[in-house]
């Protein structure tokens, strides 16, 4: 019984981080149809800048609005010089899938160069402190932090469509971006702001991961994969759709390795997904199963 | 401009059987480069078959030119059969796997087809990752036994003979394939699905047999990288690859056989060339993908063709 509270307090705790890095991919993907691989790039590199500042002697608070403001600006800066260009010549979707996966790989091994490749934790902003529940039940001080930031920015991020003009033409983009574009809304705006605000996502989640785990030029991959693993199990048509798919890899992750041998664990997020995109392609939380 | 470009081709395979011809008097390192570059064509060559041909935004070479390359090695190293026969085992084992995941991928179209054998390509990767004593997991497989002919070890410019033959023959398979009934086919459920349909043309069969014949290509091509190098790493499955790959079509220009050729040439030469550490190579790959989705989008010969007609060079030829 107490291994299973284990498993749902750890599933939740790196299901957040998974729902976070999906809802990453979700404001882009939604607003301009782009699955931008470089999400877990930009949330590496939030972490390394992080670990650079606070090596200089940095205060802590500024070290993490540096570091965030940083790797903002890259993704922005992707989206300027790179996609944004692409886009506006209507590149087909291979081209800009392969321009992405540059920007991965030139943010990825260009850090590698820069950095070096040692690993380090960042410390975590409510210390490393571990709470017992029972006897064998734990928590960690950065777990509640965890989960408070992730239900703060999920409301943030709602709150931001519904109630602000930009995450509303965000929205409307979303559903017809023809008609947007006849309404006003400038869809080059449009996705500056998706790939800004998805960017600065990623970049909080750094500061939310790396004090459990560690931080250096390969770290970005795996949260990268399983955020949009988590997108496309979640679905791309609600929100709370990368909550849900988050939360749910993360815990059914756990328990894989908790109770199943180590390779039925790794493969499990993998083929969790293809089960989802064979089935019921638009995701769990779609209101129709149509492709 | 046609008479220009078929000129322009028939120079290129010139030099392209000159260049196949140099490692014959080079060293052993030549010899490697050039039987790397042997498999990389035959992978760009079936992976543009897929992707180029057919239509199909397959993200999952690499999955397929690893389990070919691991069922090589361990039908060979586990279960004694004949390096030879090996070719074989591994299409028949390749090809299933192509025909198993290509059943219900064919059905998810655009982005979802992408994510979804990107997915299946991260699995296979996993399972060989973890597969314990039968993959050798994280260390591999060593001491594949060698290819003899008679009692001849084929080593070397031998086995570089071999991959050229291999090549030639993939070059000749996919050029009937193309010129044939079935490769209109192919063209036809590319580009107008639902006519290709209303001829009589199923479209679901069409890609999935595209896949299974790729697949068998890709085949060769693991086949002949295992009883080269004699030693397997799990590296070799990074999905990664299947990115590098495409980018080679690409370079060159999708869906020319002879563009591909040259992007793959180019890119697998340049690094050996500058001799690049591996997380240089990489990086400098990743530059490449920006520049050239940017400003060559065609590929190389969009970009020759391009140039020569902003110079007037095409006018005058036509």
């Amino acid at each position: 019984m107490n291994s299973l509270a284990q498993v749902v307090i750890s599933g939740l705790q790196v299901g957040s981080i998974y729902g976070l890095m999906a809802l990453s991919f979700y404001v882009i993907i939604s607003a301009t149809g782009i699955l931008n691989f470089a999400q877990g790039e930009w949330m590496m590199i939030a972490g390394v800048l992080g670990l650079s500042l606070l090596g200089l002697g940095v205060p802590y608070p500024i070290a993490v609005l540096g570091s965030v403001a940083g790797a903002t600006v890259l993704a922005l800066l992707s989206e300027i010089l790179i996609i944004g260009p692409l886009q506006r010549r209507k590149a087909s979707a291979a081209i800009t899938l392969l321009a992405l996966f540059g920007i991965m790989l030139v943010a990825r091994y260009g850090t590698g160069i820069l950095h070096g490749r040692l690993e380090d934790p960042l410390p975590g902003p409510a210390g490393s402190h571990v709470f017992m529940l029972g006897h064998d039940v734990f928590i960690f001080s950065q777990s509640l932090v965890i989960y408070g930031s992730t239900v703060v920015i999920f409301s943030g991020v709602a709150l931001f469509f519904r109630r602000t003009w930009l995450g509303r033409s965000l929205r409307v983009a979303a559903i017809d971006p023809l008609g947007a574009s006849l309404v006003g809304v400038d869809l080059n705006k449009v996705r500056l702001a998706a790939f800004g605000i998805g960017g600065l996502i990623a970049a909080i989640t750094a500061w939310l991961y790396a004090p459990l785990y560690a931080v250096g030029y390969m770290t970005g991959m795996i949260p990268g994969i399983k955020g949009f693993i988590a997108l496309f199990i979640g679905g791309l048509g609600n929100p709370m759709g990368p909550l849900v798919g988050g939360l749910l890899l993360g815990i059914i992750e756990v328990a894989a390795s908790r109770y199943l041998p180590s390779i039925y664990a790794q493969a499990v997020a993998f083929v969790l997904l293809m089960l989802v995109l064979f089935v019921r392609p638009s995701g769990l939380l779609s209101g129709h199963s149509s492709t | 401009m046609k008479q220009f470009s078929l000129n322009w081709r028939a120079l290129f395979s010139v030099c392209a059987i000159a260049l196949a011809a140099l490692p014959f008097w080079g060293n052993d390192y030549h010899v490697t480069v050039a039987v790397n570059v042997c498999v990389t064509l035959i992978m760009t060559l079936s992976l543009n078959l897929v992707v180029g041909h057919s239509g199909q935004f397959h993200l999952s070479h690499v999955a397929f030119f690893g389990t070919a390359a691991y069922a090589s090695a361990i039908l060979s190293k586990d279960f004694g059969l004949s390096p030879w026969l090996c070719l074989i085992g591994s299409m028949v084992v390749t090809s299933s796997l192509a025909a198993l995941i290509g059943g219900p991928v064919t059905r998810l179209q655009g982005l979802y087809l992408a994510v979804a054998t990107l997915a299946f390509s991260m699995l296979v990767e996993v399972l060989v990752k973890q597969g314990g004593s039968i993959t050798g997991g994280g260390y591999g497989i060593q001491q594949i036994p060698p290819l003899y002919i008679g009692s001849t070890k084929v080593v070397g410019k031998l086995y570089y003979s071999l991959a050229l033959v291999s090549l030639g023959l993939t070059l000749l398979l996919l050029r009937n394939l193309l010129k044939s009934p079935f490769g209109r086919e192919i063209i036809a459920v590319r580009d107008h699905p639902d006519g290709a349909e209303a001829s009589g043309i199923n479209p679901a069969a069409i890609r999935l047999l595209v896949l299974v014949i790729a697949a068998a290509l890709v085949a060769v091509g693991g086949w002949l990288h295992t009883f080269y190098h004699l030693i397997l790493n799990p590296e070799l499955l990074n999905p990664e690859w299947t990115f590098v790959w495409f980018f080679m079509v690409l370079v060159g220009g999708i869906g020319d056989n002879f563009g591909v050729i040259l992007g793959t040439l180019l890119l697998s030469l340049i690094p050996e060339f500058f001799g690049f550490a591996a997380g240089q190579t990489i990086f400098g790959i990743g530059v490449l993908m920006i520049v050239v989705t940017l400003f060559a989008p065609r590929g190389l010969g969009g970009l020759i063709g391009g140039i020569s007609r902003g110079i007037g060079v095409g006018r005058n030829v036509v």
